[in-house]
């Protein structure tokens, strides 16, 4: 936008306080929220509101402007199994809001007549009202208009006339943007509202404060009752809505708040106390600092705190700015502080554009080059905030499921890649496809993993700079997930009833109907009629018996990978089930519930499967576990020149679930795009992504929610897919014997050295080694039940097999279609452990075949 | 439909080519997945009728194999009482997207004209074919005479 360049960003703060809608004709209320968007940009969106025709959601948002923004608000009814749709919505013109209040945009409050264009032209199906604060501009009048008709258009005649029949007399009620009445709201009780909203901001903001017990920082101050208060804090803010006497809804806003209490005033801070002077007049006594005022003390707004110094005085401190003032801030205070917000973002512009050393040669750069790192991370996964300690440590917060940690969750379990010396030159460098760092030695045309940069520690570097091979050792790994779980515990516990008999329903129904982070608390669980006290055997119990249950391929929710792989996936016939999608959120928390109480489920999900949940790149490879003929035709097009096979492809495909056949198309006009030698790569990648996706992206998305609910999704970045497995399903003590009895080989004898000393290492090795070593032959780390007779291939029955291939310079290598372990032919006990070790630790995914 | 422009190819170029030993090709009303036709064998004791023969192409045609069923009763040891028969072209390991149906067709004509007993579906008759031929002659000729159809006339 051109006009960016002569106009300031300001702050303004819009509250979004109520609805009232038409009733419509459908028999389901609307579940409704409101969108808003600055110049259709930055979407903010409120809390949905369950079931109503009158919805309250008093959420303040502070949203950049310029005076010629355009905010569009858009009202949509949020729906569990379909798109939500929109209600209506109305674009507001900023710049005529301020030329009519002379550039002032303060306790302004705004009723907007929300407008539905269906087929049948433009219809009115309520009104919006919401508060505009804290925006000042000076000579609006100056301010050049934009130069667009449209903005003219807009200025309709006079609107209906007013409506509110109670308006009070301050009431400057006017028409402007067409379908938009505003007046300005009396002071006191705009004072009032601002003091509520921000109060219920400030309660939100408790459920942020980070977990700094594990450092032992006193600091806590702020995160004190942090998870305690963080289940009242939602209610809690409902029920401080922002009713201000002299507004004529009140009545109808103080019923809004899930607690239902009535609140006309704020109760005073702790420590403050109302009383009358000899006139018969108000003052407030603070007895915290031994001081009297005339006015009402607000509750401190968001970022701030009120601290003492040593020798008692009491000082507040804004953790927005780092500051620290004497004086409590109150709204005037406040609205300066804002303005100047605006102001800074100006300065800061103007800053970045001048320097007077090259960037790189300055201390400051860092800042830049963080600001610039922070910017190639992309924003925050949604629900996320950033925010900072009392002592300057960044922490993040996250509201979907209210927990908090110190890691970036942009970059959690990733690399790190800054504070790196710079390569040598011809050096680069890359990923696998994997996300495992390697380095090209473009001068010799090389790859290795190994580090070439004097001083790097021996083995490529991970996530904390520390050495990958300790970095990756999977104990390592579940103790820093076991530590963000505690860390993000809830006190007392929840108990969950069950019959044995009804067990899928029973439980569905009690883990939905609990907030998704009250299954953190401890569980306690009881079977009806049986007397076993939960001091988690019964729980371990119940993960077993309901993942069993919920994984069925019966309940056609999940199905088997194949007939000769017993992994599950979703299902993408489940849609049959209406309620399907509730099913695939139930079960995503369960799994969430198992991962973070550290209980296992009774079988597992495919490689792929847990790939997703990672959010990890899904490759061709990935297809051969699960359809290994589709995989086979895929690598046949890969290595073959196609042109002149006749293959009439195109970039469309089909599928066919309960004898429906879907027809798909790859890209935009795929139909009509023939796949040759030039384009075949683009086409087995749409493939591939096709292929892995088909008819379970809304399962999957419903699943991934539920689990994100209770647990973050970042929080399992420290693991691949092996891992995963490996948490979710336990380790199972291995039966080496009978291992060893139903192993055959080839060009090996039982009696080979090698093999002697392969099953010596097996013996000797612990069992997560054991575990990952059969994980990485045979895919999964679960022995059959009729145990290892029973090991199933690709095409039916297929025994371990160890294979003598290669040299001794070569790793091991894995088939596991073919549950087949290629073992070079090693010159010792020593080189075999180190050979395979390395196979089993480092070149998971893609040394193998 | 994303395999149709392909199957229909196909199926032009069958009726183009003319194959003496597979004949009278027609597609299921509507629903170009579901072909047709009779194998007329040359060799005895197969050539005393003619083999009706169903082939169904799969949605996500040429990534998964077609499949080939008989519909006319055979007395053959690669081709079971059901109709099934055990072809390895069109096997989940051998199978490529390139592979064309009149190659399928072909390989099925050499089966049903030359038996291969060493990978059986009917393992008695396999037997019977290797240890005493001229029984099995005897045996498929009849079966052949009262359960197949009748062979074209040209």
């Amino acid at each position: 936008m051109a006009e960016q360049n002569h106009s300031n960003y300001y702050q303004l703060s819009v509250t979004v306080e109520c609805a009232h809608l038409r009733v419509g004709t459908s028999f389901l209320k609307p579940n409704p929220y409101v969108e808003i968007l600055v110049d259709e940009r930055n979407s903010r969106k409120t809390e949905v509101v369950k079931c109503t025709y009158q919805p309250k959601w008093n959420e303040e948002f502070t949203l950049l402007v310029t005076p010629y923004s355009f905010l569009h608000f858009r009202l949509l009814n949020h729906s569990t199994f379909r798109k939500d749709s929109v209600v209506g919505d109305k674009r507001l013109s900023l710049y005529e809001v301020l030329v009519h209040f002379d550039g002032k945009c303060e306790h302004l409050e705004l009723t907007m007549d929300l407008i539905s264009e269906k087929h049948d032209g433009r219809v009115k199906v309520g009104e919006l009202i919401a508060l505009l604060h804290g925006m000042k501009v000076e000579n609006i009048m100056h301010l050049p208009p934009l130069a667009q008709t449209e903005l003219q258009n807009t200025i309709g005649p006079v609107a209906a006339a007013s409506i509110d029949q109670h308006s009070p007399s301050t009431d400057t009620r006017s028409g402007l943007n067409t379908g938009v009445r505003a007046r300005s709201r009396p002071p006191d009780a705009a004072v009032i509202v601002n003091n509520a909203s921000t109060n219920a901001v400030i309660s939100q903001g408790a459920i942020a404060a980070p977990q700094t017990a594990p450092h032992g920082t006193a600091a806590a101050s702020g995160a004190l009752a942090a998870t305690a208060c963080a289940n009242g804090a939602a209610s809690g803010a409902g029920a401080v809505n922002g009713t201000a006497p002299g507004d004529g809804r009140s009545g109808a806003n103080a019923a809004a708040g899930g607690s239902g209490t009535i609140v006309q005033e704020e109760p005073l801070p702790a420590g403050w106390e109302m009383r009358y002077d000899v006139y018969g007049r108000r003052y407030y006594v603070d007895h915290n600092s031994r001081s009297t005022s005339w006015e009402r003390p607000q509750a401190l707004p968001k970022g701030w705190e009120m601290r003492r110094d040593p020798r008692g005085r009491i000082y507040y401190v804004d953790h927005n700015t780092r500051t620290t003032t004497w004086q409590r801030p109150n709204t005037e205070r406040l609205q300066h502080f804002q303005h100047w917000q605006g102001e800074r973002q100006h300065v800061v512009r103007e800053g970045n554009q001048r320097f007077l050393y090259p960037p790189s040669a300055q201390g400051g750069a860092v800042a830049a080059t963080t600001s610039e790192e922070e910017e190639s991370l992309g924003p925050l996964p949604s629900g996320w905030e950033k925010r900072v300690q009392p002592d300057g440590r960044v922490y993040f917060v996250n509201h979907k499921n209210r927990t908090t940690q110190w890691e970036d969750p942009r970059t959690q379990g990733q690399e790190v890649g800054s504070d790196e010396p710079p390569l040598p030159p011809g050096w680069e460098i890359r990923l696998t496809e994997e996300g495992v760092r390697y380095f090209v030695d473009h001068n010799t045309r090389t790859t290795t993993f190994q580090d070439p940069r004097p001083g790097a520690p021996k083995g490529p570097k991970g996530v904390y700079g520390v050495p990958r091979a300790y970095e990756r050792s999977f104990r390592w790994k579940l103790s820093q997930f076991r530590y963000l779980c505690q860390s993000n515990v809830l006190p007392s516990h929840i108990k969950i009833t069950v019959t044995r008999q009804t067990l899928f329903e029973d439980s569905y129904h009690q883990v939905m109907r609990l907030p998704a982070y009250e299954l953190r608390r401890r569980l306690y669980i009881i079977f009806r009629g049986e007397e076993g006290l939960d001091y988690g055997g019964v729980s371990r119990e119940w993960f077993f018996l309901l993942s069993h249950e919920v994984l069925n391929p019966m309940y056609c929710l999940f199905e088997y990978a194949n007939k000769n792989n017993y992994s599950l996936q979703i299902n993408p016939a489940s849609y049959v089930n209406p309620d399907h999608l509730l099913y695939f959120k139930f079960i995503g928390r369960f799994i969430a519930m198992a991962l973070y109480h550290g209980r296992f489920i009774y079988s597992g999900f495919t490689m792929p499967f847990y790939k997703r949940m990672l959010n990890k790149k899904l490759t061709m490879k990935d297809i051969e576990s699960i359809d290994p003929e589709f995989y086979n035709s895929l690598v046949w097009i890969r290595d073959n020149n196609i042109d002149d096979c006749g293959l009439e492809m195109y970039f469309s495909v089909d599928f066919e679930v309960l004898g429906q056949v879907i027809h798909h198309e790859l890209k935009d006009l795929g139909d009509k795009i023939r796949v040759d030698e030039t384009n075949k790569e683009e086409y087995l990648r749409l493939m591939t992504e096709w292929r892995m996706t088909r008819g379970i992206e809304d399962q999957t998305k419903a699943f991934l929610d539920g689990f994100n609910e209770v647990v973050p999704l970042e929080w399992l970045k420290y693991f691949d897919e092996r891992e995963l497995e490996l948490m979710l399903c336990g380790m199972q003590e291995v039966d080496v014997d009978d291992w060893q009895r139903n192993t055959i080989y080839r060009h090996y004898t039982r009696n080979s050295k090698q093999v002697a000393w392969f099953w010596q290492f097996v013996r000797q090795t612990d069992s997560e080694k054991r575990a990952r070593l059969l994980q990485f032959v045979t895919g999964t780390c679960r022995v059959p039940v009729g145990g290892f007779a029973e090991l199933m291939g690709s095409n039916g029955p297929q025994r371990f097999c160890i294979e003598k291939v290669g040299k001794e310079t070569w790793l091991p290598r894995s088939h596991t279609c073919f549950n087949r372990l290629d073992l070079p032919p090693y010159k010792s006990y020593d080189q075999l452990v180190e050979k395979l070790n390395y196979a089993i630790e480092e070149t998971e995914g893609f040394g193998q075949e | 439909m994303a395999a149709s422009r392909r199957i229909q190819k196909e199926l032009n170029d069958i009726k183009t080519a003319g194959i003496k030993s597979f004949r009278d090709v027609t597609v299921a009303e509507g629903n170009l997945l579901s072909w047709t036709g009779v194998i007329v064998p040359e060799n005895p004791p197969f050539n005393k009728g003619a083999f009706r023969i169903e082939i169904t192409f799969p949605a996500e045609y040429p990534f998964k194999p077609p499949k080939i069923s008989f519909k006319t009763k055979i007395y053959h040891p690669n081709i079971d009482e059901k109709g099934q028969v055990c072809l390895p072209i069109i096997s989940a390991e051998n199978w490529k997207p390139a592979t064309k149906t009149e190659q399928v067709i072909q390989a099925l004509i050499q089966l049903v004209n030359d038996p291969e007993p060493d990978h059986p579906l009917r393992a008695d008759l396999a037997e019977e074919f290797t240890k005493d031929k001229r029984k099995f002659f005897k045996n498929a000729e009849d079966y052949t005479k009262k359960f197949g159809e009748k062979r074209p006339a040209d």
